[in-house]
């Protein structure tokens, strides 16, 4: 059970990262260097998951892609396949969850990069697309691996909406915070205590690098 | 040739705005914009880049059309093929100087391009800057990096926006030149944004002055800051005297007018003006002669006595304020102050050449 929950927790969590890290940073780059209307808005949308309790989070998506969801009726009479209580949901849940962290460290990071860097990229005649990958992902880079740090810990640390979405179905959905809820309550300490131990390690191991990423950084 | 012609309208909070609104054609190699701030012209420079969208007007250069309203046509920033120095060179951090010059070279082999790079460097004097990051190199070096960079993309033309203001002053006079000697081998057109006035006469084949959005006078360097037309151009040239009197008495065809103060009278070069009509004069600090003794056999047309109230030391000169009954501004060496052994309290005659007096509209 230890095994296996750390194995999907393993494989969630990077491919929630993952997912993350693109749109976030995309998201990100809108706000940060594009002028709309109800920019704020959209800002305040994708920021919702921070701040309701994770279990609204999860039963909205369960609304959205659940076999009677919005969403998700369509997928399920093309597919045949619902997403809900599949390890994907945990990727959903865990990506949702950690995707306004990531479009947050994204917005300061990349509003932080003086535009002056992209006119100038501009006026040596470079389109956008090559004006973002060679000049404001660069300069923007600490700042997004910070924030793929933080996406990387809470998708790690999701409890709420996977429960929600997902269940908790061992060696199926049972990522470790589940595990180790699952261990407490049925009365096993030592598994409990060993799961806990292996979050805390990688927790430290995560901020370690991180931090050992932007001191050298500090040359560059 | 750049025919720029152009309104732009800017609202900011409080009901306030500023309204840009110029018309100007660039036929010389270096011409030099020049303005207090706040003028617009660095939005001028914006606006040919393709950073700032005008509300009207047109820009071209030669046939090549940046902006026309009437046509709903603004070519993108990346396809005008315009260079762009800034006053921090805005060298990308993360590459080494070889690497920000060859960013925007046109396609072609990479060993020709990197050689390319060199020989730019090279004319430059800085190739031992090659493979060193931006923060590595003094401002100067930076400076030099942009504008190689900028020459690199083979632009249509430059614009320099007050690219030698964060140069240290030794450096600044010779970067002047470079670019001077850059522009003649490129023989494209520079605009260079200054309010340097010495720089806009040293490395100007032409200036257009700038004020409150508006082109207020154009010529010759030289012409243009010996004669500005108003009081508020002449306080943004630097001319340091200005007086508000009325004339006096007009004589003949001698070309000398006599200009009432009120606390002192000033012989003047300029005609047409019946006595009793207000008139405004500048005159600048540095046209003014300090001397200790009363001289009479002079050209100069006017010799005032005066106290010295204050001094002000400007780098290698010195700044004095004569009390004439009217306050004078006199800027001369500190070698002269020596000499003359100044000090406040000091009585002092200055002499003032009546075609230093320059009428203002």
């Amino acid at each position: 059970m230890i095994w296996s929950a750390f194995k999907l927790s393993l494989r969630v969590v990077s491919l929630a990262t993952l997912l993350v890290g693109v749109t976030g940073t995309a998201f990100g780059f809108l706000l940060a260097k594009r002028e709309f209307r109800a920019k704020e808005l959209l800002d305040s949308v994708l920021t919702l998951p921070m701040v309701l309790p994770p279990t609204v989070t999860g039963y909205y998506l369960i609304l959205l892609l659940g076999r009677r969801g919005w969403l998700g009726r369509y997928i399920y009479r093309m597919t045949g396949w619902s997403v809900a209580f599949t390890w994907e949901a945990a990727v959903i849940a865990a990506t949702v969850m950690a995707f306004p962290i990531m479009v947050k460290s994204a917005r300061a990071a990349i509003g932080s990069v003086d535009s002056r860097y992209e006119m100038v990229s501009f006026s040596l005649g470079k389109g956008e697309f090559e004006t973002f990958f060679r000049v404001t992902l660069p300069l923007a880079i600490r700042g997004l691996v910070a924030g793929l740090v933080l996406s990387f810990a809470r998708a790690l640390g999701e409890f709420g909406a996977t429960l929600m979405l997902a269940g908790n179905i061992p060696g199926k959905t049972q990522t470790m915070p589940l595990a180790i809820y699952e261990a407490f309550i049925s009365g096993d300490d030592r598994e409990a205590q060993f799961l806990a131990v292996i979050l805390t390690v990688t927790s430290v191991a995560v901020i370690y690098l991180t931090n050992l990423l932007s001191h050298s950084g500090d040359r560059a | 040739m750049l025919s720029v012609n152009f309104q732009k309208e800017f609202r900011n909070g409080g009901g306030r705005s500023f309204k840009l609104d110029v018309a100007f054609t660039v036929n010389h190699a270096l011409t030099v914009l020049f303005g207090p701030s706040g003028s617009g012209k660095t939005t001028i420079l914006r606006s040919i880049a393709g950073v700032v969208v005008p509300d009207s007007g047109k820009i071209a250069l030669g046939d090549r059309v940046y902006f026309d309203s009437s046509a709903r046509l603004n070519v993108p920033m990346r396809h005008r093929e315009v260079g762009f120095v800034f006053q921090d060179s805005l060298l990308f951090p993360h590459l080494t100087a070889e690497a920000n010059v060859l960013y925007g070279m046109k396609s072609g082999k990479d060993r020709e391009k990197r050689k390319r790079v060199q020989e730019l460097l090279d004319l430059f004097g800085i190739l031992h800057t090659l493979e060193r990051f931006p923060r590595e190199l003094s401002g100067g070096e930076q400076q030099r990096v942009a504008l190689a960079r900028a020459l690199a993309s083979q632009p249509a033309l430059v614009l320099l926006d007050e690219p030698l203001s964060a140069v240290d002053v030794s450096t600044r006079s010779r970067l002047l030149q470079e670019i001077v000697e850059m522009q003649r081998r490129s023989n494209i057109p520079f605009i260079h944004v200054t309010h340097n006035a010495t720089d806009a006469v040293r490395a100007g084949d032409w200036v257009l002055i700038l004020d409150q959005g508006r082109i207020v006078q154009e010529g010759l360097p030289l012409e243009v800051f010996n004669s500005p037309h108003s009081v508020r151009l002449a306080r943004a040239v630097g001319t340091e005297n200005i007086f508000a009197g009325t004339v006096l008495s007009q004589s003949g065809d001698d070309g000398i007018s006599l200009l009432d103060l009120k606390a002192c009278q000033l012989a003047v070069s300029f005609n047409g003006l019946a006595p009793g009509t207000p008139a405004t004069i500048g005159i600048r600090a540095e046209d003014i002669i300090v001397c200790r003794e009363r001289i009479t056999q002079t050209s100069a047309r006017n010799l005032l006595q005066g106290i010295v109230k204050t001094m002000i030391p400007d780098g290698s000169k010195m700044e004095l304020v004569v009390d004439c009954g009217v306050d004078f501004k006199v800027s001369i060496t500190r070698q002269a102050v020596m000499s003359l052994s100044l000090q406040p309290g000091a009585v002092v005659y200055l002499l003032i050449k009546a075609s230093a007096c320059h009428t203002l509209s």
